[in-house]
Order: C-alpha cells, then structure tokens, then sequence
C-alpha cells in the first residue's frame, strides 16, 4: 500500500524512553528509531528520537538549519553511530547490520560529490558494480536511470561539465541504482529550474506507486513537502515537537486549515454564495469570484461539506486548491522561538 | 570482494593530472641522473656499483614520495569532495576501502618501478648487478612503499584534511629518509645515528642495498636481518592500517 493509495492516515507511532523492540510500530514499519540520539562533544545534535515510518510512506522531516534532520538520516543510513537509542531500518539493526541496510537503500545527500572524470553512464555503472550488481545488469539499469532523470543526452559528457541541477538529477539516479527499497532525499530539488524540480518529484511518486519505495525525504520547500509526503515530522534542536498528517499539524500547532474556492463570477453567483449555510471571505478576481473557507467556529466541519454546498447551491467553480502557505505557518509555529510568535502577532506582521 | 574500487582509483590516478605527471617526472629525473651519472667527469668515476646504488636510492626516495603524496590524500579528497558519502553507502566495508586504495597505489609503484628497470640495467651493464638490483629494489621498494602507504592512508582518514594529512605524512617520510640522505658517515657511527639507523626502516633498506651494491653482498641470507626489519616495519603499519579502518565515518554536520 502506498503514500497516494492510503492517502492521509494516521501517524507516526510513538512509545518514549523505550527500545526500538516496545516501540508501539506495526510489522509495516521500514523505519524505526527509539530513543536516538547523537552527541558531538557537548553538543546534542539529534535527541531522544521516537519515529515510525510505515512502507509504501512518503515521510517529509522538516526542521529548520542545523535542527538535526541530516544527523538524523546519516544515522539511519549507517554512516554515523548514534550515541543512544536504537533504530531499525528495513528491518536491519543501524549499528550491527548497517551493511545491511546499505544494501537496500538509496541516499541522495544535500551536496553530493562526483567523480569528475567520468561520464553519467560510467559513474552510475561503477556504483553498480560497487552495490555488487552483475556487469549486464549494471549497465542496462544505469542507461535507463540516465533517461529517467533526464540526462541521456549528456550521459557521455564528462561529470565535471555538469549543472548543479544535472549533478542533482546524477545523484538520484545514483540513490536509485541498487533498486532501494527506502530512499533518504535530503534537498533532493535544490538548485533545479522548476520543470526539473517537478520531473523528480513524478519521479518520486511513480517509485512510491509503482513499487511501493518509502521515502523519507528533508526539504525546505515546504510547498513540495505537503504535496507529496503524507505523513509530516517536524524537528528543532534535535529534538521531534510535532508529527502527524498536514491536517494533524495543523490543530497541534492551532492553525486553521483554509480553503480557496474560485467560482465563475456570474450575476446569480454573489446571491448563490450568501445562501450557503457557511460563509467565506470573498473576493473578485476579474471575471472569477475567490472565497477563502476556513475550519473553525463559523466554517464547515470539513471539506466535503464546502464541495456539495457549493455544488448545490449550482455555482461553476473554476478550481479549488488548498494554499501551500498553511504548512509554512505551522511549521513558523512550531520552529519560531515563542518571543518571535508573540511580537510578530502584536505586530500584525505576516509571518 | 569485489575490486571495483581498485579498478577505478586506479583509472582516476591515471586520467588524473597528477598520476601522468607523477610518470613524467619520475621518467625526466631517472633520464637525467643515469645521463649524469654516465657523462659527467666527476661522477662517472664512481664504482659502477655506487652509481647504482645513487640511482636506487633515487627509485626508492620517489616511490616513497609518490606513495605517501597519494595516499595521505586519497580518503580527505574523497571527504573534501563529498564523494565518500556515496562510497560509504555502498556495501563495501571501510576495510575493503581502505586495503583496495592500499592497492591501487602499489600498483603505481608498480609503474614506477618499471619505468626504473631499463635505466637500472642500463647503469650495471657489464656486472653482475643487473638482477640484484632490480630484484632488491623491487623488494625494499615495495614493503617501504605499502608502509608508509598504509599509514598515510590511515592519517588521511583520521586528519579529514587533505593539506594537514601530507603535511604531516611528508614531514614522517622525510624524517625516516634524512638519516640515509643528509646524515653524513661520522654522524651514521656515532650513537645517536646508530640508534637512529637500528629504528628506521629506510636506512634498513638502503644499508641492504649498499651491502648488495657496492659491496657485492649478494645473497638473501646475508641481507635477512634488513629484510626482516623492513618487513616488519611494513606489517605493523598494515595492522595499523587494519585498526584504523574499523569503521570510517563522514564528517559531523550539525
């Protein structure tokens, strides 16, 4: 079962102060942690994690610089030790078969090096050979790869000659070369024009509905995040303070959710509004009336109301979307220190 | 175990700028010191024997130096470049990393000492040297180089920093070649040279050669307590090497 298929479910399970083993995930999980953390010196980068990610999700991790995020996923992957706690991944203990886990899983870093003398076929032909896959195999897999990220037709151009975006494009099909089962992205659309950024993210989504890939993914566009993940966790100074779906965010961080529906301004359309049971902020966009519902006190209990008044009331509506903006203001919310909050409201700041 | 790494290290030493030039130099200096050594007044009224043993010292001093330059910076660059990232994510374990790095830079003395052997050949010609020496060379030169390589490697991995690991890598070499070079014969006998000589692995190396070359100490047998120590000089900076590459890590990101 997929991210897309389950669509927004509940979360991340949780079970404090106790071994991966307690933790109260179902045998679904390909992503556990329990207590984990990781010291350097004096300093806690990542503390007391307690995670669970289901297979077939698409975990979005967020927090803000140095919150702990890629600490975090080069635990997971085996890179680093933690210095407590416990973590699964696929079923392989991090620390005793974190040869294991390299096996079946697939990391593009935020700045990833290449080596600059090859081209795209040799590089990823030689990350085959590495992951041990046979010669044949190898080089059929990394030409397909190269066509999927786009970059066949600079796959003999030497890497050095590379864009940031076609170096990040590279990167991907590097994490994807072993088949994974899991793939860690941290910025995986960084530094790409929009089409590129768009082409990883059906990338992304046909891995996790074509073969069920999880995905954990640490971005800063936020947009991207709520667009793909369906499950959400939110890290600051190394430490979890929120998780859940977007709609779960959104009541622990006391966000309403909004929605903009835009209707074909028509004479009957401003009559046929104000008969709705529930009432939105409304304005005109030319030939197009945008109402904006937001959950709470006076608006609808839930969309689907919003959707079938609308469709009874016999308004032509022009789109429906949901503005990416709620999941910056929950994310300012849960990041932002308290102060910050407070004064940005006394001073009707927008955050 | 897979040699995938071994291959490719050795494909990028020689694409690399630095690997070619290495061979280029290393072809200019023999070409130049045999042309000296056969040409000029002075130095071609040395025992053929001494010339040798001048051209061997030469083979040796820039195997060394070619060796410890590389590999003191064969995992910092990997680091500095953010490539070893990826090669940790891949099933091979940092041990394989390491030891196939290990091997790729034997094999460049490899090179060099093949490119060494006709200008060798060329000196001894009408002795009996010829076979000795590259024979000799080729041993000394080999346990010297995967030494030194093997400890370079590890203070690459532990530095993280290409610039501080050669510095630090050199200075060692440097120290252990200085005896043989710069130390002139009454600092060699006195105590403090003697004591120097016992524990360094080069001036080991370089007594042997000078017993085999100019004094025409052939046999294995009379050079085994040399080979001995060398040998061991060189199974205790693998086993350093063995420790050291237990588990190597990325460098923190906080």
């Amino acid at each position: 079962m997929t991210a897309a298929s389950r669509g927004m479910r509940s979360l991340v399970t949780e079970s404090k102060d106790s071994p991966a083993s307690k933790v109260n995930a179902n045998d679904n999980s390909s992503i556990i942690t329990s207590g984990l953390s990781k010291m350097y010196e004096k300093l806690k980068a990542v503390d007391s994690l307690n995670l669970a990610v289901d297979s077939g999700d698409i975990f979005g991790f967020l927090g803000p610089n140095g919150a702990g995020k890629t600490t975090t996923i080069r635990m997971l992957c085996g890179l680093i030790p933690p210095s407590a706690g416990i973590a699964r991944v696929a079923g392989f203990d991090i620390i005793r078969e974190s040869m294991k886990i390299r096996s079946v899983i697939g990391l593009l870093p935020e700045s990833s090096g290449f080596y600059n003398w090859m081209n795209a076929e040799e590089y990823l032909f030689h990350f085959a050979l590495l992951y041990k896959i046979e010669p044949s195999v190898a080089r059929n897999r990394a030409l397909r790869l190269i066509e999927k990220v786009g970059l066949a037709e600079k796959a003999h151009a030497p890497i050095s000659y590379y864009s940031r975006g076609m170096r990040q494009r590279l990167g991907l099909a590097r994490a994807l070369i072993n088949d994974p089962r899991i793939i860690f992205l941290d910025e995986p659309t960084l530094g790409l024009d929009p089409s590129g950024q768009e082409e990883i993210r059906k990338i992304l989504l046909e891995l996790n509905r074509e073969k069920g890939v999880t995905i954990f993914l640490s971005s800063h566009a936020l947009g991207e995040v709520s667009s793909l993940c369906n499950k959400i966790a939110v890290i600051n100074h190394g430490q979890l303070i929120a998780k859940g779906n977007i709609d779960e965010l959104r009541a622990q961080a006391g966000v309403s959710n909004t929605i903009v529906v835009r209707v074909v301004n028509t004479p009957a359309a401003r009559l046929q509004l104000s008969n709705m049971p529930f009432q939105g902020k409304t304005s005109e966009e030319g030939s197009l009336i945008s109402v904006t519902f937001s959950e709470g006190s006076q608006g609808p209990s839930n969309y689907d109301n919003v959707i079938e008044c609308i469709i009874k009331q016999g308004l032509q509506v022009y789109d429906i979307r949901r503005p990416d903006t709620s999941l910056e203001e929950v994310f300012f919310k849960f990041t932002r220190p308290k102060n910050v909050d407070s004064d940005a409201e006394k001073n009707g700041g927008v955050r | 175990m897979t040699l995938e790494l071994y291959k490719s290290e050795i494909s990028g030493n020689f694409y690399s700028l630095r690997g070619t030039s290495w061979i280029v130099a290393a072809s200019l200096i023999f070409s130049l010191v045999a042309y000296l050594l056969l040409t000029d007044k002075e130095l071609s009224l040395l025992d053929q024997g001494e010339m040798l043993f001048t051209l061997s010292e030469i083979v040796i001093s820039l195997g060394t130096i070619m060796a410890v330059t590389s590999a003191s910076s064969t995992i910092s660059t990997e680091i500095e470049s953010k490539t070893f990232e990826s090669l940790l994510l891949t099933p091979t374990s940092s041990r394989q990393i390491a030891f196939q790095k290990l091997l790729s830079i034997t094999t460049s003395w490899f090179f060099l000492y093949v490119i060494a052997i006709p200008y060798l050949i060329a000196i001894s010609n009408g002795t009996n040297l010829s076979l000795s020496s590259i024979l000799y060379i080729g041993i000394y030169g080999t346990l010297l180089v995967v030494g030194f390589s093997a400890i370079s490697i590890a203070l690459s991995a532990k530095l993280k920093s290409s610039k501080n690991s050669v510095m630090v890598a050199l200075m060692v070499l440097l120290i252990m070649l200085a005896p043989s070079i710069f130390f002139a014969t009454s600092l060699k006998k006195s105590s403090f040279g003697m004591a120097i000589e016992n524990i360094n692995p080069v001036s080991h190396a370089m007594n042997s050669l000078d017993n085999v070359l100019v004094d025409n100490q052939q046999s294995l047998f009379e050079q085994a307590s040399h080979l001995l120590e060398v040998s061991i000089f060189a199974v205790i900076c693998l086993a350093i090497l063995t420790y050291s590459s237990r588990r190597f890590e990325v460098s923190p990101v906080v």
